[in-house]
């Protein structure tokens, strides 16, 4: 059986969440990085806000509370937000 | 060094030294109705020194540095001496600002709301300043706008106009011989003149004003006209921000503040009295 990789968010205040019309931008205040995201980004770390770790298909629970996820592969999509996530450090392998 | 002089820019204070006495009798001249800091301690030094000790006399060749230098500036010629001077501030204000984040923008002010116009080198955007400041406007700067971090006003940069190749004409026919330098030819970026800022730009160049537009004009097409996204907007403001990334936080939150605030159009224009009709007609939309 293969492993489901498992991520957390640093804390809350470690990202500052800034939505404009079109794009999201966050700031990373360890690294002091900006960046610009869009949906389903911004729903992900808000989905992981608490700091516990969290899987793909864990996230896919919780989003599915909050949105129509649709048909298709939502727990393979999620995991590759969450590795994009991991390379440039919004969060890591917990 | 031999020659100095001293010199108040917006917030910015300046100290130019130069081995020789051209730049800076050319730099007394244009700069004779700015504050008279002489002796105030200056933010920043300037050095326009002889590439090597025979380069004094030979040939003069300038190699410009000061506080913070780039490694690879090419040496310059004592003609071209002026010039130099002006590089050696602008590459001050860019590589060592920290009071305000630093956009590499023209901005005019009208009834204390103040229009910033970003782009590329040959957008058009320092022209137009110029052009805007001889009709109503108060020029606020050609280069750089600098955004409070605070206020998240714009406070002014006025230094003098750099004028290329065929904007040169444009507003030399329009703007008193008094207030231009004299023609730099065949500088690397082409032929270079400088224009004095109008008496009230530099007597008001304390005063900031709130953003009420951003432009981002284009010359050499058009008219045309589009509405820009907030995101492509603060892409391209950070990109053209020396300091964003050296700021941190705080420049996040006015940048972010500035974005969200401010409406923001792209303009193409075909020439100079098309981008003024253009400038007037969306101001009144906004106003």
């Amino acid at each position: 059986m293969v492993r489901e990789e498992v991520y957390r968010r640093e804390g809350a205040e470690a990202i500052i969440v800034r939505p404009l019309d079109d794009i999201v931008l966050l700031y990373h205040r360890p690294s002091g990085q900006t960046h610009m995201v869009i949906s389903p980004v911004p729903e992900i770390l808000d989905a992981m806000a608490d700091g516990l770790p969290a899987s793909a298909a864990m996230l896919r629970d919780r989003l599915a509370l909050l949105y129509d996820l649709g048909e298709g592969d939502v727990v393979g999509e999620i995991g590759q937000h969450l590795a994009y996530l991991d390379r440039i450090g919004l969060v890591r392998p917990a | 060094m031999r020659h100095s002089l001293t010199l108040r820019i917006g917030p910015a204070t300046f100290r130019i030294g130069s081995a020789w006495a051209l730049p800076i009798d050319q730099l007394k001249r244009l700069y004779a109705d700015y504050p008279d800091v002489e002796g105030a301690i200056a933010d920043f030094t300037v050095r326009l020194q002889p590439t090597s000790a025979i380069r004094r006399w030979v040939r003069p060749s300038i190699f410009i540095t000061g506080d913070h230098g780039l490694a690879d500036a090419a040496p310059m010629s004592l003609a071209h001496g002026l010039l130099a001077a002006e590089m050696g501030m602008n590459l001050q204000m860019a590589l060592g600002w920290r009071r305000h984040l630093l956009l590499h923008a023209s901005s005019v002010e009208k009834d204390g709301r103040v229009l910033v116009m970003t782009g590329e080198s040959g957008s058009g955007k320092s022209t137009l300043a110029a052009q805007l400041g001889e009709r109503g406007w108060r020029l606020m700067g050609d280069e750089f706008a600098l955004l409070d971090l605070d206020s998240c006003a714009i406070l002014p940069f006025p230094r003098l106009v750099s004028l290329k190749n065929k904007a040169i004409e444009v507003i030399a026919g329009e703007v008193p011989g008094a207030r231009m330098g004299p023609l730099l030819g065949a500088t690397a970026k082409g032929d270079i003149r400088h224009m004095v800022p109008r008496a009230d730009a530099v007597a008001r160049m304390g005063e900031g004003g709130m953003p009420a537009l951003l432009l981002f004009p284009r010359f050499g097409s058009g008219p045309a006209e589009r509405p820009v996204g907030q995101g492509e907007v603060f892409m391209r403001l950070t990109q053209a921000s020396t300091n964003y990334v050296a700021l941190g936080e705080p420049a996040f939150a006015a940048l972010t503040r500035f974005v969200a605030q401010v409406p923001a159009r792209a303009i193409d224009f075909p020439s100079g009295e098309a981008a003024i009709a253009m400038v007037d007609r969306v101001w009144s939309e906004i106003a």
